[in-house]
């Protein structure tokens, strides 16, 4: 009996780090993405499907710098119908997104800040289906 | 009994896994140190998650030393904390603040190329967060073999952010907020203080409105430290920063709205929403400024 509580225990141990270490993982692989911009943050985003509209989103708050280009990319974790939308706010106001008007998605998006301040990135999934991803906030190094 | 053992395991490893999915994103072990007569049963002024949101909004110290590179300053030694006392120091308190400073020289090494010397800022920076019970967040040997080597001097970056980004996730996930603050603002300061040292000798216009700029933070660094002045060394803390925050009084920001356009850089679609802040900001300001942000990390550093 000891024997067979072990391994469930040990079955749902491995289970359970599986699961995170996939989401580091994920920052890492989408880390790569970021080509010659400087890596700052991730934010990581799990949600459940909905029919609600708008799709449920998750919020992050940002400072940006004037005078910084910054680089948004978003990476989709395998195994999830959700392709994610990331949009990034000045307080209400849309800024961009990564979603073009014909409703494809991009990877990635670049914002130029002139100004200084706190910023939303939003991130829900299209359709509101069931979704997993990584957002990564880097700058671009312009010469 | 066999049945009942097996769903008592089976209802305690949901129960785990549950607060796992809410709470962490680390498979990292469970070893909290209760930190330095610091918790007493007062609430917090603002809750924990405004406080993330808060320590979220403290921008990061490398892009402090991208700027400083990218205006042509050449880099310097003299703007370092000296590594060298970092064995004394005796309080978590202490050795927070610390850590920050070092996280903050390190984003300066590393944006500078200094491989050489980034492996004693590290071995510092390991033993803080060694005492600290953070220490597991720094993959050293990497970050060794990637400083020695002078080899994806990019990933070497990576990781440092990074690990520095996951450290802080965790402290304010098993609710040492206190500690994270601390780190939060020992980088701040010490980002301050490249920064004001360097406009010292070269008043360039970007340097200088970046230090302006800081007048937003400053108010968010105050809100997160008052939480704990109950405390006599964050008590302290707080009237230094108060002091920090006096000096920036006639310092102005203002802001113009413009029009939203974009363009391709590097391959990639930019936007430029156009609204523009502006800081209006004297020399005797700047010296001012540049004076008290020196005080107050000297004496950080000597704790």
């Amino acid at each position: 009996m000891k024997r067979i509580i072990f391994y469930i225990i040990l079955t749902l141990f491995l289970f359970n780090n599986n699961i995170y270490s996939q989401s580091d993982e994920l920052v890492n692989v989408c880390a790569l993405d970021i080509g010659n911009s400087t890596y700052l943050k991730d934010f990581k985003v799990k949600l459940q499907q909905s029919s609600v509209k708008p799709s449920p989103s998750t919020k992050f708050s940002v400072i940006l710098n004037k005078g910084t280009i910054y680089q948004l990319n978003i990476c989709d974790a395998a195994g999830y119908e959700g392709k994610a939308v990331m949009k990034l706010f000045d307080h209400s106001k849309l800024l961009g997104s990564n979603k073009k008007s014909d409703g494809t998605l991009m990877r990635a998006f670049g914002f130029q800040c002139q100004k200084t301040g706190v910023y939303n990135i939003a991130v829900s999934f299209k359709n509101g289906k069931q979704g997993a991803a990584v957002a990564i906030l880097s700058f671009m190094n312009v010469k | 009994m066999f049945r009942k053992l097996f769903y008592l395991i089976i209802i305690c490893l949901v129960v785990a896994s549950c607060n796992n999915t809410s709470n962490s994103d680390d498979n990292i072990g469970e070893d909290i140190e209760i930190p330095d007569s610091i918790f007493d049963d007062k609430p917090l002024m603002i809750s924990e998650e405004a406080m993330e949101d808060i320590i979220e909004n403290i921008s990061s110290p490398v892009e402090m030393a991208a700027l400083l590179k990218e205006t042509g300053v050449p880099f310097s030694k003299k703007y370092l904390c000296d590594v060298k006392r970092i064995d004394k120091l005796n309080t978590n308190f202490k050795r927070a603040l610390n850590l920050g400073i070092l996280g903050s020289d390190l984003g300066y090494l590393n944006m500078y190329d200094k491989t050489g010397s980034v492996m004693n800022s590290m071995s510092s920076i390991k033993t803080l967060s060694d005492e600290l019970k953070i220490g597991q967040f720094f993959d050293f040997a990497t970050i060794k073999r990637l400083a020695v080597n002078h080899e994806n001097l990019d990933s070497l970056m990576y990781i440092s952010v990074s690990s520095f980004n996951n450290m802080d996730s965790y402290l304010r996930e098993t609710n040492r907020s206190d500690i994270s603050s601390l780190i939060v603002v020992g980088m701040w300061i010490e980002g301050m203080y490249f920064s004001t040292q360097v406009a010292k000798v070269v008043p360039n216009s970007k340097i200088v409105e970046r230090i302006g700029e800081q007048k937003l933070i400053l108010n968010d660094i105050l809100l997160i430290l008052k939480n704990y002045q109950s405390d006599k060394h964050f008590y302290e803390l707080v009237k230094d920063v108060e002091k920090i925050k006096k000096s920036y009084k006639d310092v102005k920001i203002t802001y113009t709205v413009g029009e939203p356009q974009s363009k391709e850089i590097n391959g990639m679609l930019v936007i430029i929403p156009n609204d523009e802040s502006h800081v209006e900001i004297s020399n005797e300001q700047l010296i001012n400024i540049t004076n008290i942000i020196e005080e107050v990390r000297n004496k950080l550093i000597n704790l």
